[in-house]
């Protein structure tokens, strides 16, 4: 009862703590989720990229004949992945250009998972000619590992910051009281206020897309953070098989025979796929133990056209070609999460509902941004000498300016090494890497010795020339330059260049926004003389 | 084109929300506008964003259906919200 007499401590209510913790969830995962929001959001068109980082495999007109793809990288895999105990690779479709494959290391030591991956030419079938590069798939897998860490760590790491997401998400929910009467309101150029409007559309209006994207994400990798109940229900191996079945067409290899038996026709069963689930609905092949008598081929159903993720495969005797099994569905609990992960793929998407999802996702990446922009916003107000910040507002400063600007400096700088890069150089796919993470890690220094305006702006500009002279770039080291794309049909090269310049624009308007920037000087208030001289080093822009 | 239907569907469904109501009333009509009127342009709004989720659905069934639906909400809802932005600072400049 001591609490009832005390006047001071007055209860704070429920949205005031929902506010704290949704401001400090979002501060403290907010850059990472940042980087994992864009790459996320570029990956929706990653074989797109991946085209476009190999200008050497020429534009498609019309896509190959998967049969015949399955056979001719069946047999180069014969030479080059000989006694390999399991071989992998996609079947064609529109959006690639190349075949990726891997398989098990031959040799390994027992119990290792170890692979090694190379990309095919669909025509040929061998290794392709293109400059070694990881292509769109570097954002991708930078997207939910990172890099220069062990994978699992990177994993952990990201299903950390998008739990911190699920938790800024609903407690901004809470946080936002007026979320239906402040729908479409913006309340231009009021700081804060517009910050805030901002922040609260590009939430609101892909709320959905937001919540399915941070569920979804950690359902991708549940078995790997929730691994105990599945632990605790399937003890034994035989259980523990069931299981994996359930959740991936990845065939596991058996024990072989020992016994040597050839290959059959593999173009003959990726037919008898095509005729189940059409011409160009054939996703991948996975052939355990080739050459031996157990070898067993799995071809899967692609990925195009339905929301489910979930293993459908047909599974047929290697050596006689006989169709063994056919996997059409898996129980309700496996479909659940078939279709989750699907959701947060997309890839059953056609163009058009790609290019939503993309547009979407980048609005989340907004909503990111903007709040942690709006982090500086609200307290620079209350410094008391906003020329001189205490460590945490600059440090939080200088961070949001190389994740945000900087982020987009280091992607394109990973798109220009791409093209300038000699073509000989050793590990040339890793070289690419490196010289995203100098550039990003440069970005930071930049920011950490500049005055914040000047950084900003500065990073911005640096971004939109970069974004904008890389078609011109392009056009200079391929002979894929934009005038013959768009004479060609070729509209995985033209839209890409054309994106380029949108960013560019993009970027270009943030950039003149915050040098135009002065902050609004607000009738005289009790911080009135702080006002006066605060420097023009405040960042606001729309 | 499914989609692009549903686009303008769902705009002209968030446009009729937007002006049913009163702050956004100020800024297109200059007025408030009377109970009536801002009820029947909420019905309106929230009829022809079911018609959308009918006509998206109905072309492609519920699993494609819905996603498209949610991508044409949040970016129809994007436009009328940019478009009313554009309308403020171009009425008022």
């Amino acid at each position: 009862m001591k609490r009832a007499r005390d006047p001071e401590p007055k209860a704070r209510g429920i949205r005031q703590s929902m506010s704290d913790l949704h401001t400090w969830a979002g501060l403290l995962a907010g850059w990472i989720l940042y980087a994992m929001f864009l790459t996320g959001t570029v990956s929706y068109f990653k074989d797109e990229t991946s085209q476009w980082m190999r200008p050497e495999q020429p534009h498609q007109r019309d896509m190959p004949d998967a049969a015949r793809v399955a056979q001719r990288v069946t047999a180069t895999l014969g030479t080059i992945a000989a006694g390999s105990s399991q071989w992998s690779f996609d079947l064609p479709d529109e959006r690639t250009s190349v075949i990726g494959s891997f398989w098990r290391t031959p040799g390994a030591a027992a119990g290792k998972r170890t692979f090694e991956s190379a990309s095919f030419d669909p025509v040929t079938g061998q290794r392709t000619s293109a400059r070694e590069t990881l292509g769109g798939e570097f954002f991708y897998r930078f997207h939910f590992q990172f890099f220069y860490m062990p994978v699992l760590w990177g994993r952990w790491l990201a299903g950390l910051c998008a739990m911190f997401m699920l938790v800024a998400i609903v407690s901004g929910v809470i946080t936002h009281k007026k979320i239906f009467a402040d729908f479409f309101t913006f309340r231009w150029g009021k700081g804060q206020r517009s910050w805030l409007d901002a922040h609260n559309a590009l939430s609101v209006f892909g709320l959905p897309f937001h919540a399915m994207i941070t569920y979804t994400g950690l359902v991708t990798l549940m078995t790997m953070y929730m691994p105990w109940g599945a632990q605790t229900a399937f003890r034994t191996p035989a259980e523990r098989e069931a299981m994996t079945s359930q959740l991936s067409a990845f065939i596991q290899p058996g024990k072989p025979s020992g016994q040597k038996a050839g290959l059959a026709p593999v173009d003959a069963m990726v037919r008898e796929a095509q005729a189940r689930w059409g011409r160009d609905k054939v996703g991948r092949v996975t052939i355990t133990n080739p050459g031996d008598t157990t070898a067993r081929v799995a071809v899967s159903r692609g990925e195009a056209s339905r929301v489910s993720m979930s293993p459908q495969y047909m599974l047929f005797d290697g050596v006689t070609g006989k169709l063994i099994d056919v996997k059409d569905s898996v129980g309700g609990a496996a479909e659940t999460r078939g279709v989750l992960y699907a959701l947060h793929l997309g890839r059953f998407s056609d163009l058009q509902l790609r290019w939503l999802y993309f547009i979407v996702s980048l609005a989340g990446t907004a909503m990111v941004g903007t709040g942690l922009v709006m982090w500086t916003v609200k307290r620079r107000q209350k410094l008391p000498d906003p020329a001189r910040p205490h460590l945490g507002f600059w440090l939080v400063e200088r961070l949001n300016i190389a994740s945000i600007a900087g982020l987009s400096v280091a992607m394109t700088s990973f798109l220009w090494a791409n093209r300038l890069l000699p073509l000989g150089v050793a590990a040339r796919d890793n070289a690419e890497i490196n010289v995203f993470f100098a550039v990003w890690g440069a970005t930071l220094l930049h920011a950490f010795v500049r005055p914040a305006k000047r950084a900003w702006i500065e990073s911005l500009w640096l971004a939109t020339a970069l974004l904008a002279f890389l078609p011109v770039l392009n056009a200079l080291t391929t002979d894929r330059p934009l005038w013959r794309s768009i004479e060609q049909g070729d509209w995985v090269f033209a839209g890409f260049d054309l994106m380029m310049w949108a960013f560019a624009a993009l970027h270009a308007a943030l950039a003149l926004r915050v040098a135009r920037h002065r902050p609004c000087v607000k009738p005289a208030g009790k911080r009135a003389g702080a006002r006066a001289t605060m420097p023009e080093r405040e960042k606001e822009s729309a | 084109m499914t989609h692009l239907l549903s686009i303008v569907f769902c705009v002209m469904a968030f446009a009729f929300l937007a002006v049913s109501m009163d702050r956004h009333q100020m800024t297109v009509f200059g007025r408030a506008l009377r109970a009536g009127q801002s009820r029947g342009f909420r019905i309106a709004g929230w009829c022809g964003l079911a018609l959308a989720l009918r006509f998206i659905v109905g072309n492609e069934g519920w699993a494609l259906g819905l996603v498209a639906y949610s991508g044409c909400t949040s970016l129809a809802a994007g436009l009328v919200y940019g478009g009313l932005i554009a309308y403020e600072r171009f009425s008022t400049a």
